[in-house]
């Protein structure tokens, strides 16, 4: 009775609540899975669409923006910026194909990645369909 | 609880105190749970009242009485382990996990009527707080179940004896701080208006 | 050193702390461009920079939790390592294919790589951390399936301690969340939502128990404490730390898509994370305090008590900071996050591996206990510069994000994204020189393993162990 703290009991409550907040977790993974139809507009989700995320992967846009606020902090939110450019694709697809080759001078310069204009438009109906998402009315304004 | 104790002292709390902190921890989350419901509850009062008025009080109120009388068993099962009383402790205990069982069946039959009427956890504020506290706890009930099961099963090996019961005074405590949950659950979920 | 084999730790040591150079060399390359916007363009332009800093950091983690673990499983476990030569080929492997992937993403543009490497038969790349070609993503996988077959047979052939295991649990849950990258849906909700299955089961799960089993090894050998009083604090530790930090992933669910209780859940949960990083403060401190005897490394001593205040601060308060929903709604994608993840990160898992290195070195190259005072000094010195510039760092990134999240989230006439940035340039110059102290610190510390190499030992008079 000397030891009022065992090893063993301490091992127990790590399997054991591990083991119990993992199924728990599981059980809360389960129920989102059953949530998500309603929420994360995969009925827009075309062949374009899933061109378009592929383009976005394959040029690393997330190394500079943020998409749904992941990503990196250099450059502007854009799950939203379907939106901010006045619901716009051409307005998406006019900017990606207008940055100057060697950058702009002194400031953040976004890189000329010569994209098809199918890469283009795909890009652009992919961002449109990120910002078709519910979001819990995340980003708080405009601006993202 | 007091003559077979008196060579241990009092100051100390029954069981293996790694289940304390444990316990310690598993109630800051109910307490954190508990002051988010009623905090919101206060911004939308009629929302929760609306919806709390169409909960099956009936279902709670075995439930309560479920564990309530599951709880006492277990204090019966460690009061006769401590006289060395063996099968009447094992009785006790098998007991206790029936309750937890009764406990388990009537949660899940109100769960299906939720279910059956389309009731879910995203319906709205009151019913994502109602699942997520009920299921949160329903859980630790399983959980509760299985330490209680241990205890069972080491009992009938004849792994306790009155010097040595340690580990039924670990399982009987976190066992009462579930059932503890559930006392304060109970009127804040289903009555409170 | 107890046992021959232990000795391929050194070259997975030396290959992390040359792979840390390089990630804080382009760490200085990103901090500069977020001044001076076309630094290095259109060469390397900053995604590419940053690809570089944080698959650099990963990777050297990688490397130095490998490179304990080869040290310290043979010596728990009480026998040699199952194969030390399998061990060696993996480094060589890892080395190499980790070497290919960054001179991939420096030399070709990242959709060449992609192409080169066949993305498109199984599309894994270009998301945030898991940028690594496919063919790296099953190398990884490849090498961490042999390291786990050598540590395992290392493990059942010896004596099972409680470090060991829990070293072996966190290992393995490693490469198992690790699976999680080659799942890439084209819905974007789940591409995320399984993402962080990878990111934060790996940081704010299984990660800390390898980190807690680190911090458990040095100190049962630097103070003499009792094993089982330790082992005890490990488990319970890490439940607590797995108990939290399970249903914490929920903070991360708030705005990606996943419906709204995550928010309360996560809140609720994650809230909760910093107690198991502040158990580790007070323990590490205490068994400091109760310690048997003064271990001559007192310079690894030091690192193992940063380790757990670091982590604290990092990790716990600066997690706390954003982590409630409310206000996680302002703060989400800000500098604020950054600032929270380079200050966890060093705190938690660069301080840890350099805790390990700084204990273990000295012993791979044939001293008793320590290196000379000589070294330990500049170590020491080492120390205090990259930890203080680090809370520059973190103090300054918050600055910055106090001010973003204000100018452009909570005003009702809210500033766009470059607008706000050109604002607070100031607060990211001051980071950058904070950068520069942090190499000084970092080229110190290499240092430190030249000087006083033919120094005596450092001692520790007995009467002050006694």
């Amino acid at each position: 009775m000397s030891e009022t703290f065992t090893k063993s009991m301490a091992r127990n409550i790590f399997y054991g609540g591990s083991l119990f907040f993992f199924l728990l977790f599981l059980a809360l993974t389960f129920d989102t899975e059953s949530a998500l139809p309603d929420r994360d507009n995969r009925q827009a989700i075309t062949e374009k669409v899933a061109l378009g995320k592929k383009v976005w992967e394959e040029h690393d846009c997330i190394g500079c923006h943020t998409l749904l606020g992941e990503g990196a902090y250099f450059a502007p939110e854009l799950g939203n910026v379907y939106k901010r450019f006045g619901n716009s694709t051409e307005a998406i697809v006019g900017f990606i194909k207008s940055r100057p080759e060697n950058g702009i001078p002194g400031r953040r310069s976004m890189p000329q990645f010569n994209l098809s204009d199918e890469e283009l438009e795909a890009v652009a109906e992919f961002l449109k369909y990120a910002s078709e998402i519910n979001t819990n009315n995340w980003p708080p304004n405009i601006q993202g | 609880m007091t003559h077979a104790d008196s060579d241990i002292g009092h100051e100390r709390p029954p069981g293996d105190l790694a289940i304390w902190i444990f316990i310690c921890a598993e109630l800051l989350v109910f307490a954190v749970f508990f002051a988010s419901y009623a905090f919101t509850r206060a911004n939308h009062v009629e929302l929760f009242n609306q919806w709390q008025s169409t909960l099956n009080r009936n279902y709670a109120l075995v439930n309560t009485l479920a564990l309530i009388t599951s709880s006492y068993f277990v204090v019966r099962a460690i009061a006769a382990i401590r006289i060395d009383h063996r099968s009447a402790s094992l009785r006790w205990l098998l007991g206790a996990l029936a309750m937890g069982a009764l406990f388990l069946v009537v949660k899940s039959m109100e769960y299906a009527d939720h279910y059956s009427h389309g009731v879910n956890l995203r319906t709205n504020l009151f019913f994502m707080f109602y699942f997520s506290l009920t299921f949160f706890h329903f859980m630790h009930v399983l959980m509760g179940m299985v330490i209680l099961g241990v205890n069972a099963a080491v009992l009938r090996k004849g792994g306790y004896s009155a010097e040595n019961h340690r580990g039924m005074e670990t399982g009987g405590s976190y066992w009462h701080m579930v059932d503890m949950v559930w006392l304060i659950l109970f009127p804040l979920v289903y009555v409170m208006r | 050193m107890k046992y021959q084999s232990q000795a391929v730790a050194k070259p997975y040591f030396i290959a992390a702390i040359g792979l840390f150079v390089g990630q804080i060399l382009f760490g200085l390359i990103m901090g500069l461009q977020y001044v001076w916007g076309d630094f290095l363009f259109p060469e390397i332009p900053f995604n590419v920079a940053r690809m570089v800093h944080t698959n650099l950091l990963i990777v050297w983690i990688l490397f130095g939790f490998m490179g304990a673990a080869y040290y310290l499983i043979p010596e728990e476990t009480e026998n040699e390592l199952w194969s030390p030569k399998l061990a060696l080929l993996m480094f060589w492997i890892f080395l190499v294919a980790g070497a290919l992937t960054i001179l991939g993403y420096l030399l070709v543009p990242y959709a060449k790589l992609a192409e080169l490497t066949m993305n498109d038969l199984l599309p894994t790349m270009g998301r945030e951390f898991l940028e690594q070609p496919t063919i790296t993503k099953i190398g990884i996988v490849i090498v961490a399936l042999a390291f786990l077959l050598n540590i395992g047979m290392t493990l059942l052939k010896g004596r099972k301690t409680v470090v060991s295991l829990v070293m072996v649990i966190g290992l393995t849950g490693l490469a198992v969340f690790f699976l999680f990258s080659f799942f890439n849906p084209d819905n974007l909700v789940k591409d995320k939502f399984y993402w962080w299955w990878v990111v934060h089961l790996w940081v704010e799960g299984v990660w800390e128990l390898i980190l807690g089993s680190i911090l458990a090894f040095v100190l049962i050998k630097t103070t003499g404490v009792d094993r089982e009083v330790i082992e005890k604090w490990l488990y319970i530790i890490i439940a607590m730390t797995l108990i939290t930090g399970i249903i914490g992933t929920g903070h991360h669910y708030y705005w990606i898509g996943t419906p709204e209780y995550w928010q309360w859940w996560g809140s609720i949960f994650s809230a909760m994370e910093p107690i198991p990083f502040f158990m580790m403060t007070i323990f590490a401190f205490n068994m400091v305090n109760k310690r048997r005897r003064n271990h001559p490394n007192q310079a690894a001593v030091l690192w193992a008590l940063g380790t757990a205040v670091m982590a604290f601060l990092g990790a716990g308060v600066w997690g706390f900071l954003h982590t409630l929903a409310p206000v996680n709604y302002y703060t989400h994608g800000t500098q604020i996050t950054a600032a929270h993840g380079h200050m966890a990160f060093y705190g938690a898992y660069a301080m840890i591996v350099l805790t390990m290195i700084s204990y273990s070195m000295p012993l791979m190259n044939g001293r008793k206990a320590a290196n000379s005072n000589k070294s330990q000094v500049v170590e020491m010195w080492a120390f205090w510069l990259m930890t203080v510039s680090m809370v520059f760092i973190t103090l300054f990134l918050t600055g910055a994000g106090i001010l973003q999240t204000w100018m452009q989230r909570y005003t009702d006439t809210p500033l766009n994204f470059m607008a706000a940035q050109e604002k607070i340039a100031v607060f990211y110059w001051m980071r950058e020189i904070a950068g520069v102290v942090f190499l000084i610190g970092l080229t110190l510390y290499i240092v430190s393993f030249f000087v006083g190499r033919n120094d005596p030992e450092a001692v520790i008079e007995e009467k002050a162990a006694a």
